[in-house]
């Protein structure tokens, strides 16, 4: 032990390569030693800087304390620090300057450093929360007390240099400091094991902040797009209705009934329970008052067989049913609705695919005189021609029919719906492919008094749909025929020019449309919904129109639509227009359609073709879309 | 006649807010009570009273009126805190007033 002392002592003192025995030396350590460049000398020099840097410090700290008014004690700790010479008052004086300098050059360097930006702009934030507190605003820190800043920061005591033995500032164990050690709140060190429990804590703090600064937010950009693709997106505050469903749906356990709530608003909480899912045999009891004839349930998948009895035993006066995922909706809760003298005269079932054929006409043969509307989706196999067939007969006031999704209904089903002689509106989506002549018989035969006419997926349907509906049919209001690769612009123009129809209100046509792989762009002969065909559609149905859907019409040309948003064309109902993949529309046409549309709330343009170098403005992007203007 | 800036709103309880009356106009309901062309006695004294909204509710409701002008402008806005037992009456209370998302002048027709 004694002799390392001496050598290390002779080593630094005598300043020549360490003759030691030491382990392997790097090339490192070699070439620096032939360069006479000693790792221990600077090492030396390092900690010797270090602690006259700590002396200086300590010295500072107290001097800060003691106050300028001490000039005595002031003077006599210089004398310390110049090793208790005697000298002159010039030289202290001089001296004093030094410090000065050193100290000003040091605090200017602690300006620039990282920590002090950090800590300054930490102060800043303070600063301005105190401010806003107490309702002035200043923009920025004085200089006086920046200064007090780096001051601050100067006199921080260093702590114990790397390598060094400390005392744990919480737990008081010995330990070795390393680069790694953590400061303590006292500005200690910390051993590694108290170190990980205050970072530990730390970051449960900063987890524990950051939900609730989230919840606070209307949410992040990804939020907000979602909601713009929801259309559920508006400037400005939600509707206090929509605040306090939202309270009310995630505090619903909490509710024992809903009072004496409109049916309107009730049906509000149903769609917001829904949509969390929240709905379940212990929150069904809030929605069945004994003296509502209408239950909606939006999500009704957790409900049993039992549960859909509860409803036709506490509803007594029930009319409409609306139930979607209503899958235990079986044989047996048709068979109890059966034998009930309950007379529905509105069914809206969604996937209550466990009901059988037999059953469905047993209801219908039972109760079906009272249907006024019947509205099923995705009923498997079960709701087929044969069950359609029946509705003539047992349904005769039925004057809403729609029929999605169910697999086994075909064009004999549609020959069928011909019959429903008081149909008013109709819906057909129907996965087996059909052909023309059972719609245009449709048509044909309830032509005059269908309101709502609604076709999805008709593939293979042609003009001869379109002749029909121009020839029957003068009552209509909404239509909707998509996807036909058989209808031509021809057919689409014989239809609207001239057609004895009021104006329609909706019109969906999307993907009305030539579909070639090989040769996408080219349409000798004018397939689907194209020029000629637009323009009739806005000649005549343009003043009541306020849902346009075109979507995928890809070969109506930039002239038909400069045309039909011309500079004098007004159309005043339209609120929503989608135009994507409509490719010759550009950002002329957009701003035209602005200009023409007044009542335009939403405009759809995904995978609009805007010619090189010009830019369209307005397209649902992060920051989401503005209708300019002011509101009244 | 000028209009003043500011109406009075009345709970069942007699308790009386002073609101701008702008930010009060959110509501349909307030909106037509005040309406100038009316001859209602509202339109003269800019008093509304309301005989069915207590006092607590009635000072959400205010505070919803000014939340709302505040941030009339504004995109994602944070959700004004509702307390929960008050939620069914605060629910009554914005059907009456018709502070549903009709009365938004943004609303997004959905169909």
């Amino acid at each position: 032990m004694c002799s390392w002392f001496i050598l290390t002592d002779k080593c630094r003192s005598a300043n020549r390569p360490n003759q030691g025995i030491r382990g392997p030396r790097s090339a490192l350590t070699d070439f620096l030693s032939s360069q006479n460049i000693q790792a221990h000398q600077i090492r030396a020099n390092a900690n010797a800087r270090r602690a006259a840097a700590a002396l200086a410090a300590a010295a500072n700290v107290q001097n800060n304390a003691d106050g300028d008014d001490d000039a005595d004690d002031d003077e006599n700790e210089e004398d310390n620090e110049a090793g208790g010479s005697t000298s002159t008052t010039a030289s202290r004086a001089r001296a004093r300057e030094q410090k000065k300098q050193k100290q000003e050059a040091a605090i200017a360097k602690i300006k620039e450093s990282k920590l002090y930006i950090k800590k300054k702009q930490q102060k800043l934030a303070r600063e301005k929360k105190h401010k806003r507190k107490r309702g002035g605003d200043s923009p920025d820190l004085p200089e006086s007390d920046s200064d007090d800043l780096a001051r601050a920061l100067l006199d921080e005591k260093p702590g114990p240099v790397p390598g060094q033995m400390a005392n744990c500032e919480i737990c008081d164990k010995r330990f070795t400091v390393t680069p790694y050690s953590r400061a303590g709140p006292n500005g200690g060190m910390l051993c590694s094991p108290c170190g990980k429990k205050l970072a530990k804590d730390q970051n449960d703090a900063k987890k524990n902040k950051k939900p609730k600064l989230a919840a606070q937010g209307g949410g992040g950009r990804r939020k907000m797009q979602s909601r713009i693709l929801d259309g559920t997106y508006h400037v400005g505050a939600k509707p206090l209705m929509n605040l306090c469903i939202e309270t009310l749906a995630k505090n619903i356990q909490l509710a024992d009934g809903l009072g004496d709530l409109p049916p309107r608003v009730v049906d509000l909480i149903a769609r917001k329970l829904s949509k969390h899912r929240l709905l379940g045999p212990d929150t069904l009891r809030l929605f069945l008052d004994p003296r509502n004839d209408a239950v909606s349930l939006y999500d009704a998948a957790r409900l049993s067989s039992q549960d859909y009895v509860t409803i036709f035993q506490q509803v007594t006066q029930l009319k409409k049913l609306k139930l979607r995922n209503a899958i235990q909706f079986k044989d047996e809760v048709m068979q109890y609705l059966i034998t009930r003298n309950l007379n529905l005269d509105s069914i809206y079932l969604h996937g209550a695919n466990l009901v059988s054929e037999a059953c469905w006409i047993e209801y219908l043969k039972a109760k079906g005189e009272h249907l006024k509307a019947l509205q099923i989706y995705y009923m498997d196999k079960h709701v087929n021609d044969a069950v359609v067939s029946t509705l003539k007969v047992s349904c005769p006031s039925l004057t809403r029919l729609k029929l999605c999704h169910n697999q086994e209904v075909s064009d004999d089903g549609i020959k069928l719906i011909a019959n429903l002689v008081k149909l008013e509106h109709l819906s057909l989506q129907l996965i087996k492919k059909t052909k023309t002549d059972p719609y245009v018989a449709v048509v044909q035969s309830l032509g005059k008094q269908l309101q709502t006419l609604s076709l999805k997926n008709i593939a293979d349907v042609d003009n001869r749909l379109l002749d029909a509906i121009h020839e029957n049919c003068t009552s209509l209001k909404k239509l909707r025929v998509t996807d036909s690769e058989h209808m031509t612009d021809a057919g689409f123009a014989r239809m609207f020019k001239g057609w004895k129809n009021r104006a329609l209100v909706f019109l969906d046509l999307q993907k009305c449309r030539h579909v070639d792989p090989a040769k996408p762009r080219e349409n000798e002969h004018m397939v689907g919904l194209c020029s000629e065909g637009f323009r009739a559609i806005m000649t005549h149905s343009g003043t009541n129109l306020r849902y346009l859907n075109i979507h995928a019409c890809r070969h109506i040309s930039a002239a038909a639509f400069e045309e039909v948003f011309a500079e004098d064309k007004v159309y005043p109902q339209l609120s929503k227009l989608e135009i994507s993949f409509c490719e010759e529309v550009t950002d002329f046409i957009v701003g035209s359609i602005f200009r023409c549309c007044p009542a335009l709330k939403e405009l759809n343009v995904k995978h609009v073709k805007v010619p090189k170098g010009r830019i369209l403005v307005g397209v649902p992007n992060a920051i989401g879309m503005q209708i300019e203007g002011v509101d009244d | 006649m000028d209009l003043s800036k500011y109406i009075t709103l009345v709970s069942k309880d007699g308790f009386e807010f002073v609101v701008l009356r702008q930010a009060a106009f959110i509501s349909p309901a307030i909106k037509s009570m005040l309406d100038p062309r009316s001859q209602f006695q509202e339109a003269k004294t800019s008093r509304c009273i309301f005989g069915e909204i207590s006092g607590e509710v009635l000072e959400k409701v205010v505070e919803y009126f000014h939340y709302w002008y505040k941030n009339k402008e504004r995109e994602d806005v944070p959700d004004m805190d509702i307390p929960v037992e008050l939620c069914l009456e605060l629910l009554m209370a914005a059907d009456y007033l018709g502070l549903d998302s009709k009365a938004n002048p943004d609303r997004q027709v959905r169909y």
